[in-house]
């Protein structure tokens, strides 16, 4: 160095003899600092992308150089996230190119201890033959009654909620295409009861609203959900609400993030939302705070109601109809006086004789007055829901949910001050709402609620349901469900010769968009089967397999156990220790002739046979374990091209930014190239049973060194194309004729103008609030549903401060801020004919389109099976006996009989003082669902390091826990430690007299990974809502004690000591 | 070190943030931080003050400071494949 470069590289010198004599500028900068760059000013491109953790769906921009990923930042011109990242998306990074990731297709032989290496054409080649074998062996035609199923129960599949709806797509149709159908995913466990639930109230099962639009509400109400820590990104619009002057309510067993941001907190005994919303509701009603105008023209309050049915009030809290033998209601007596509803969502199918005969009901309705606009009828809707709730008081929500009555009188102001004409509430919930034997029920209520107050379809108001994975939304949409073809078709259940006809006089809507069922399904069969499926043929509608009851995930381990499905593949879901009652779902795989594990590396599910708890306790033996099992690495985010469908029901593209690197492929890949291997393999077959699959359309186009699928091909053949070779623009377009071809009827639009509209990406700073022109939202790019309903029935907005849309008389057309969701052009004094039907009898003051008859549903006619209106049941296990009826549980519940699945008693029942508190479970932040995409990264690991449970000093007080000790948590079906978290965040309530405490715990650990520790879901049972099979996790009965839980087989006397002292046997739980 | 005067000044005179900062011998990045105060990748929650700040344009600026970006929303050969799986598929129909 010489005197001059030594001298320069002195500040002062450069400060006395430059041009910055302050030295605040350039003679203060260092060497070091002068050298430095930005961290991506090496790359060589950008790709434009999402996050594929949770629903919020943020824009991530991958920076690529050298085809390698060195870095993924937020991006700002995302209209949701605007630029920001959680932990979660802010480590995706170490995700998608840290070293925990698998690279190399394993496998386990039959009774073998350890891995092997497979390369990936032999492994690929194995399943194809060990699916064709299962199917061969277990393929059933028809049901002892002679009813056609043509399907196979020996295989099945489980998907996680992070595949792409293109992924999802390929699933659905190969498997189909097979006669399987226990094809399941995430969203099963998760949000099933949101679409239920909210398309049997509004007509569709998405959330109404979306995350930008919180922004222009006056009071935000967070009910099931921590908000702020679970989907943290999409918090930013509650927050830029408060700052605008919107009240934030959060209700919850626990003080959150979520509640320290709020502006009311109200802790609640977990499992009694019910009692609280229904008492909202008494509220509402009671003290004339319901929009007349709004209830009465858009709303089914003035429908009169059967004389045959009955209430809960009238038979003791269950509804007429109950048949307490089977467990199961007829639901007839529920139906509209007269005319007879159908039902947008839910079941279906309860109509289908009756139907399907030439006489059906529906052709003659029955003489007298239906309706009551003056809404004083005592059979009326509105009349049969005040009775109905005038028993949930602010008493009972004292005694039964544990929250006084000022403070209940106060939220109850608060949402009625903020909902009218000018002002409007929005509810935001997620899966503490869904996860209850009543879950459909919970988000019924605050439906109803919403309705009431005039809150649906308005900016700033509806209902918001945070779905917490990056496509919950598309698998529903795109559905990877039993019960589901793509767009929310039914799956066809099984009856004696059912005809095309037959389904679609049986399903569809005589008005509204359901009636044009047929135009959706035949587009859908020429979708899958093209030339194959004709008018001859009935489009090959006797290809689908069909249903005979629940086939969902839990139902499937319950075959798995009986040893009735011998195959089973896993694609990102780890249920070892991610559903309900991990014991009975290890089990269950360990019965299996073979498993496909498809995951980014050694999950639970895979690994099961070599450390699982059961190889622990002896009660497996890894040499004894004949089940095969294949792991094959999956290709991330990044890997590959394809869409998710976020919360906002937003179709959001994502680009590959490199080829996955080793064995690693996309599920895109896996099974195009699994189908492909298949239909090989029964090539030239004559068999009827194969023609599904061999005549079905699998020719997409390929690209990259892999063979990879286009992407962009399988969205296109979702949005579908007319004869003319041109993608179709919207499902108006749709034909029942074989002329067009959909893969699911929602969706379509989205390749309009053979543009991707899901990979559009105008930054938010260039559109209005809307964003209409980022990505692409379901149906038709609009955002908000039912927004009809924001203007008054002459078509006027309710109030300057709430336009959306609107009538303009001039152009004849509905105009406004968001894509209307209503016949662009039909007037608001349009009123059908007697004559009408379909979409023509959508009066001109129906916004609820999809449904039969335009409303709102207060009442649900038809559709649920629980019940027309959400009554309080308590849960499965209870502390409580159900003070507002004599009828303790939902009494068409599912309660599954196993020895590895005991319930505890409750109530005053002998024995429930052995398992005296209430758990719940939630998220954190840092970590995600099962833990397989979070666990095993350093990042997450190190901010987020042990599974914990949280307990009020009260409760440590009385069990002796001490902070950051250990505990153990017992349940009836099994105990796990976890490190004790002492905090006034969980607080003792006051309930039916007595003090009870709540236990907080998260759900995301296991025996796997960097952060490790025993999973929640070992103390978890199989019991379940009636309508979507959903699992009650969220309000167990347990006991906790201070240190860690006893090992191996000791772990399982322990658990079987809590059960002789309270006395359970197989019918504990069980009663109706 | 170029200053923000000296950016704001080119800017001012119709220059874009590119040619400004080729000008200066700088990257346009560079350019739109020195006269703005704010990243050009949009990394920074602007306050309403900031937002109406000399120099900040009103669209995305990440053009700015990162590289190309890809998001390409048609695919030709899709678009033939389309029409092929249409003239097989639905001329039965």
């Amino acid at each position: 160095m010489g005197v001059k470069t030594f001298l320069e590289s002195w500040p002062v010198y450069r400060q006395l003899t430059g041009t910055d004599p302050l030295g605040r500028g350039e003679a203060a900068m260092s060497k070091k600092t002068a050298n430095l760059t930005s961290r991506n000013t090496e790359a060589d491109r950008v790709v434009k992308s999402v996050c594929p953790y949770c629903a919020v769906g943020c824009g991530q921009n991958v920076y690529v150089k050298d085809d390698k990923v060195i870095q993924i930042e937020g991006d700002p011109d995302s209209p949701i996230s605007r630029g920001r990242l959680c932990p979660k998306g802010s480590a995706s990074l170490q995700l998608t190119t840290g070293d925990a990731r698998g690279q190399e297709v394993l496998y386990r032989r039959p009774y073998g201890t350890e891995w092997e290496r497979l390369d990936l054409e032999t492994a690929m080649d194995m399943v194809a033959d060990r699916v064709l074998k299962a199917r061969e062996e277990t393929f059933v035609w028809d049901t002892e009654d002679g009813e056609r199923v043509r399907r196979t129960m020996g295989i099945a599949s489980l998907g996680g909620a992070t595949l792409d709806n293109e992924e999802n797509y390929l699933i659905k149709k190969l498997f189909t295409s097979l006669g399987i159908v226990q094809v399941e995913n995430q969203a099963r466990v998760c949000h099933s009861s949101t679409v239920a639930a909210l398309g049997t109230s509004f007509g569709r099962g998405g959330g109404t609203t979306y995350l930008q639009d919180l922004q222009n509400a006056d009071c935000i109400v967070i009910e099931g959900s921590n908000f702020a820590e679970a989907h943290p990104v999409g918090f930013q619009w509650v927050m830029e609400a408060k700052a605008r002057g919107a009240k934030v309510i959060h209700i919850d067993p626990r003080f959150s993030r979520t509640s320290a941001l709020a502006d009311i907190f109200v802790p609640i005994r977990a499992g009694t939302d019910i009692v609280w919303l229904g008492a909202l509701i008494n509220y509402v009603i009671e003290n004339d705070k319901y929009f007349r105008d709004y209830v009465v023209n858009y709303t089914n309050a003035a429908t009169l109601v059967s004389e045959d049915f009955q209430d809960t009030e009238d038979l003791g809290g269950v509804f007429s109809g109950l048949d307490e033998e089977s467990h199961a209601y007829n639901t007839d007596s529920w139906q509209y006086a007269g005319v007879k509803a159908t039902a947008a969502s839910g079941s279906r199918d309860s109509q289908y004789d009756a139907r399907t005969t030439s006489a059906a009901p529906d052709d003659e309705p029955a003489p007298g007055p239906h309706f009551d606009e003056t809404l004083q009828h005592p059979r009326s809707v509105f009349q049969v829901l005040k009775r109905h709730y005038s028993r949930y008081t602010w008493e009972m929500v004292e005694e039964i949910c544990g929250v006084p009555r000022d403070q209940f009188e106060q939220v109850a102001q608060v949402i009625t001050d903020n909902s009218n004409r000018d002002r409007t509430t929005a509810f935001a919930y997620a899966v503490g709402w869904t996860q209850h034997t009543v879950g459909v029920q919970y988000i019924r209520t605050a439906s109803i609620l919403q309705l009431l107050l005039g809150n649906i379809g308005r900016p700033g108001g509806g209902i918001l349901a945070l779905r917490g994975h990056a496509s919950i939304q598309g698998s529903s949409d795109i559905p990877t469900l039993f019960d589901l073809l793509p767009g929310y078709i039914p799956m066809p259940k099984a009856h004696l010769s059912q005809s095309l006809a037959n389904f679609i006089q049986a399903d569809k809507a005589d008005k509204g968009y359901w009636a044009n069922l047929d135009k959706y399904l035949i587009s859908l069969l020429k979708a899958w089967w093209g030339p194959n499926a004709t008018a001859d043929n009935d489009y090959a509608f006797d290809y689908l397999p069909r249903i005979t009851g629940s086939h969902s995930t839990y139902d499937t381990v319950l075959e798995q156990l009986k040893g009735h499905c011998k195959g089973y593949f896993l694609m990102g879901q780890n249920p070892a220790v991610g559903s309900a009652n991990a014991k009975m779902q290890r089990l269950a795989m360990s019965n299996l002739e073979w498993l496909v594990v498809r995951d980014f590396s050694l999950i639970e599910s895979a690994t099961w046979w070599k450390d699982g708890p059961e190889i622990e306790s002896g009660e497996l033996r890894t040499e004894e374990q004949g089940t095969e099992v294949f792991f094959f690495p999956a290709a991330s985010h990044t890997e590959k091209s394809g869409s998710f469908t976020n919360t906002n029901r937003l179709l959001q593209w994502r680009f590959a930014a490199v080829e996955p690197s080793g064995e690693a492929r996309s599920d895109l890949w896996f099974m195009y190239h699994l189908g492909k291997r298949i239909r090989a393999r029964l090539a030239g077959s004559t068999d009827e049973r194969d023609r599904p699959v061999l005549d079905l359309t699998w020719d997409y186009p390929t690209e990259g060194s892999h063979d990879e699928p286009i992407g962009e091909a399988v969205l296109a053949e979702i949005n579908g194309w007319g004869a003319d070779g041109k993608p179709l623009s919207t499902y108006e377009d749709l034909k029942a004729d074989g002329t067009t071809s959909c893969g699911a009827w929602i969706y379509c639009g989205v390749y309009k103008d053979g543009v991707n509209q899901a990979a559009r990406r105008k930054p938010a700073k260039e559109q209005t609030w809307v964003s209409p022109e980022w990505a692409w939202a379901w149906p038709a790019n609009r955002r908000t549903l039912y927004s009809r309903a924001s203007a008054d029935p002459d078509g006027n907005p309710w109030s300057d401060r709430k336009a959306l849309v609107w009538w303009d008389e001039a152009q004849g057309r509905w105009t406004g801020h968001d894509t209307p969701d209503f016949p662009p052009t039909k007037s608001p004094h349009f009123r059908p004919g007697p004559d009408d039907t379909g979409v023509d009898a959508i009066s001109g003051i129906d916004p609820f389109i999809l449904q039969s008859d335009g409303k709102g549903w207060l009442y649900t006619p038809v559709g649920l099976i629980d019940g027309p209106m959400p009554t309080h049941y308590e849960p499965q296990e209870s502390p409580f006996d159900n003070l507002l009826y004599k009828q303790q549980r939902n009494p068409v519940r599912r309660a599954v009989e196993d020895k590895n699945n005991r319930y505890a008693p409750s109530g005053d029942q002998p024995g429930s003082d052995v398992y005296p508190y209430v758990v719940t479970t939630y998220r954190v932040t840092e970590h995600f669902t099962a833990g397989g995409m979070t666990r095993w990264l350093p990042y997450l690991a190190e901010l987020q390091p042990a599974m914990f449970v949280e307990v009020s000093p009260e409760l440590a007080a009385e069990r002796k826990l001490d902070n950051a000790g250990w505990a153990t948590i017992v349940t009836a079906r099994g105990a796990i430690e976890a490190r004790v978290l002492v905090t006034d965040r969980m607080s003792p309530l006051r309930v039916g007299g007595r003090t009870m405490h709540q236990i907080g715990m998260p759900y995301h650990w296991g025996p796997n990974g960097v952060t490790t520790g025993d999973a929640f879901n070992e103390l978890s049972s199989l019991s379940l809502d009636p309508n979507v099979h959903i699992q009650e996790v969220k309000a167990l009965a347990a006991d906790i004690r201070p240190g860690r839980r006893p090992r191996g087989a000791a772990r399982l006397r322990y658990v079987e000591g809590f059960q002789q002292r309270a006395g359970i046997t197989a019918l504990t739980g069980q009663e109706t | 070190m170029v200053t923000r005067a000296q950016v704001l000044g080119l800017v001012e005179r119709g220059r874009s943030y590119e040619e400004a900062a080729g000008d200066l011998g700088i990257t346009a990045g560079q350019a739109y931080m020195i006269a703005t105060g704010t990243p050009a990748d949009g990394s920074m929650a602007l306050t309403p003050e900031e937002r109406v700040r000399p120099g900040v344009l009103p669209e995305s600026t990440q053009r700015l400071s990162n590289p190309p970006h890809v998001n390409p929303t048609v695919k030709p050969e899709v678009l033939a494949w389309i029409r092929e799986r249409a003239a097989r598929d639905l001329a039965q129909g």
